[in-house]
């Protein structure tokens, strides 16, 4: 086993950039208030090696941050910006979903393109309908970005390795309940997780639960719960939503032949109707039982915590949706 | 201005001629392009920048190859300034593998080449200016020396990112140069309309920066303002924002009738042609028109003759790698 410490989730996404950015001239932060440590820690102590010139505070303005971030990458730099809040994506929806996704396919070129968008996802007790939406299937319908959701320390630091080696726009969404989270995080600087890869946090043989983000863990209690009861959930992390790795997850569907997604982002149009969709469409006679979704409620998330916790699933619900997909 | 400054910023006789070459070029291909969807032959939108040539020449002409431009969707004066070649140009008008974009063009451009500086099009009308000020900054962050200028209309000086990326660049003097071309008209509405003030210069005062007017129809007096711009851009006293009055002789797309505007209106049309020939001999305009024609012409038939993109083009530059 490698070395490594206990860290936390945004302080291991530091250390990644920490990392890069010393061996690395092109990369450069921005966003509001990164040089002073950011809003969530994760670019703490970033200004004091770098410098305001490479760490840089803006204004609240997210569509010139993410159109910035889409210049300077077309002219060869690697940005890295922090957009506070998922939400705001919608902000610079011109700037991240047509100039990052599409310059390169509209102009016909065979050129790289390094940019890194974070977005803090998530609800995290009552930061209200503007503040607290899952927006990653949104890079999941422009075709042109990658988009990953880590869901533990090691792969925030992983992940974002991988984003900062990568030659085309990252969407890279941190979870905010996971912020403050420690984990065991590899020392190694150049500790690497491929984007498109997933992996089996559970190997189980009654059912595959397929999810990421806020929704791993959640997902690992109710298969402890349901591993009592004799059902044996098998639960992937997913990590990558663009692209994701669909030879992990059909083989392990193929094998358990029964199926449900998970996460906090809403149901309709989510990224669970793609995932199962697909599923269907590749393992439809391997199935048993219909392919569930366990998803956030169709509605904006309330700002009062009690109501908010209402809209986004529970353990409870991973489990009886289990029994019902593993029981009938 | 003294008159060290405008000797400096004058173009020699060489520099002159190019520019000539180039408008001349930009001339054909409009002409071409006219005759070209008056025949039904295109499937895309073209927004005829015939008459409107000499800001994107002269703005150009004062910009150094690695410069960085950034610029908007009428007419070709901008990359044909630049430096591209009249058949990428149309190979991309005609839709064909030859075209910049290897074939997905078709009518609002995206031509580019890296390594002339000529950076692409955002068809979201005004949305370079983010990405202007990005180029800006890669260029200050590798202390290169290099200037990004973004080109834009009148109709998108309303635009958020106008006043959001102006804010940063002139706060951390950023080498950008904001160059609109001010032809009047948003599509079919007058910008007196919309506008609070009659200049778009006007607007530079609330970010401390010069707000320059010039004779948009006139290539050496846009050289002229351009080359100051830059070098206040690249002696790190930060943007300047130009307004190059401009005259649309066309309508906003080819085939547009134009139904808003006055019978007369073309009275007042110079021809930027015209006014830089004045500047050459009459042959030597002549020699380079009929150069600009024959060159165009040609490229024009080769990608005629070319056969139409693979199927398999729709799958090409998505990601890298």
């Amino acid at each position: 086993m490698a070395d490594t410490n206990s860290v936390t989730y945004n302080a291991a996404m530091g250390q990644a950039l920490v990392s890069a950015m010393r061996k690395d001239d092109s990369i450069f932060v921005l966003g509001q208030g990164v040089a002073t440590g950011g809003w969530f820690g994760a670019e703490k102590g970033l200004a004091d090696e770098f410098g305001t010139d490479r760490v840089i505070d803006s204004n609240i303005s997210e569509a010139f941050e993410a159109g910035l971030a889409a210049g300077a990458a077309i002219a060869g730099m690697k940005p890295v910006i922090n957009m506070g809040f998922g939400d705001f994506a919608l902000i610079a929806g011109d700037e991240i979903f047509h100039k990052l996704a599409k310059w390169r396919y509209m102009h016909g070129l065979n050129v790289p393109m390094s940019a890194v968008v974070i977005f803090p996802i998530g609800t995290m007790n009552g930061a209200g309908p503007e503040h607290s939406s899952c927006t990653e299937v949104l890079g999941m319908h422009f075709p042109g970005l990658k988009v990953v959701v880590p869901s533990t320390a090691a792969d925030a630091k992983g992940l974002m390795c991988a984003a900062l080696r990568e030659p085309n726009p990252v969407l890279f969404h941190s979870v905010n309940t996971l912020s403050f989270q420690r984990g065991d995080v590899p020392a190694d600087d150049d500790y690497f997780v491929p984007i498109g890869k997933g992996c089996v946090r559970r190997a189980g043989t009654s059912a595959t639960v397929l999810t990421y983000g806020s929704m791993v863990s959640p997902s690992l209690q109710a298969a402890e719960q349901l591993a009592l009861e004799g059902i044996d959930l098998e639960v992937i992390d997913l990590r990558s939503l663009v692209p994701i790795d669909w030879p992990l997850v059909l083989e392990s569907v193929r094998r358990t032949n029964r199926a449900m997604v998970v996460h906090e982002a809403m149901k309709t149009a989510g990224p669970g109707a793609e995932i199962a969709a697909h599923i269907q469409e590749q393992a439809f006679f391997d199935l048993e039982s219909p392919v569930l979704r366990v998803a956030g409620k169709d509605v904006p998330l309330p700002q009062h915590g009690y109501l908010e916790s209402l809209c986004i699933p529970s353990t409870a619900e991973i489990v009886a949706a289990a029994r019902q997909l593993c029981l009938g | 201005m003294n008159d060290k400054d405008v000797s400096r910023s004058t173009p020699g006789a060489e520099a002159v001629a190019l520019m000539y070459r180039r408008m001349a070029i930009t001339r054909a291909i409009e002409i071409c392009m006219a005759k070209h969807v008056r025949n039904n032959r295109f499937s895309g939108w073209w927004h005829p920048g015939e008459g409107q040539e000499a800001a994107g020449i002269g703005a150009t002409a004062a910009m150094q190859q690695d410069d960085y431009l950034f610029y908007q969707g009428r007419g070709c004066s901008w990359a044909i300034g630049k430096g591209m070649a009249p058949a990428p140009i149309l190979g991309d008008l005609l839709g064909k593998p030859s075209g910049a974009t290897g074939g997905k063009g078709g009518g609002v451009p995206h031509w580019s080449d890296y390594s002339i500086g000529v950076m692409g099009e955002g068809a979201t009308l005004g949305s370079v200016y983010p990405l202007a000020a990005g180029a800006a900054l890669a260029a200050r962050l590798r202390g290169t020396g290099q200037v990004a200028l973004a080109n834009f209309g009148d109709g998108t000086a309303a635009r958020g990112t106008f006043h959001e990326t102006m804010v940063h660049a002139a706060a951390w003097k950023l080498p950008l140069i904001y160059f609109c071309e001010n032809n009047e008209w948003l599509v079919g509405t007058p910008l007196k309309q919309v506008s609070p003030t009659e200049n778009i210069a006007d607007y530079a005062a609330g970010y401390h920066i010069p707000g320059v007017i010039v004779d948009g129809q006139d290539a050496l007096a846009v050289y002229q303002v351009t080359t100051e711009a830059i070098a206040r851009a690249r002696a790190g006293e930060g943007p300047t924002l130009i307004e190059a009055k401009v005259f649309r002789k066309h309508g906003h797309y080819a085939g547009d009738p134009q139904h808003y505007r006055a019978s007369n209106y073309l009275d007042t049309y110079r021809d930027p042609l015209d006014l830089l020939g004045t500047h050459l001999g009459d042959d030597q305009a002549a020699d380079l028109r009929e150069q600009a024609t024959a060159d165009v012409q040609s490229a024009y038939e080769a990608a005629l003759a070319e056969a139409d993109p693979e199927p398999d083009t729709i799958f090409k530059d998505l990601y890298y790698g």
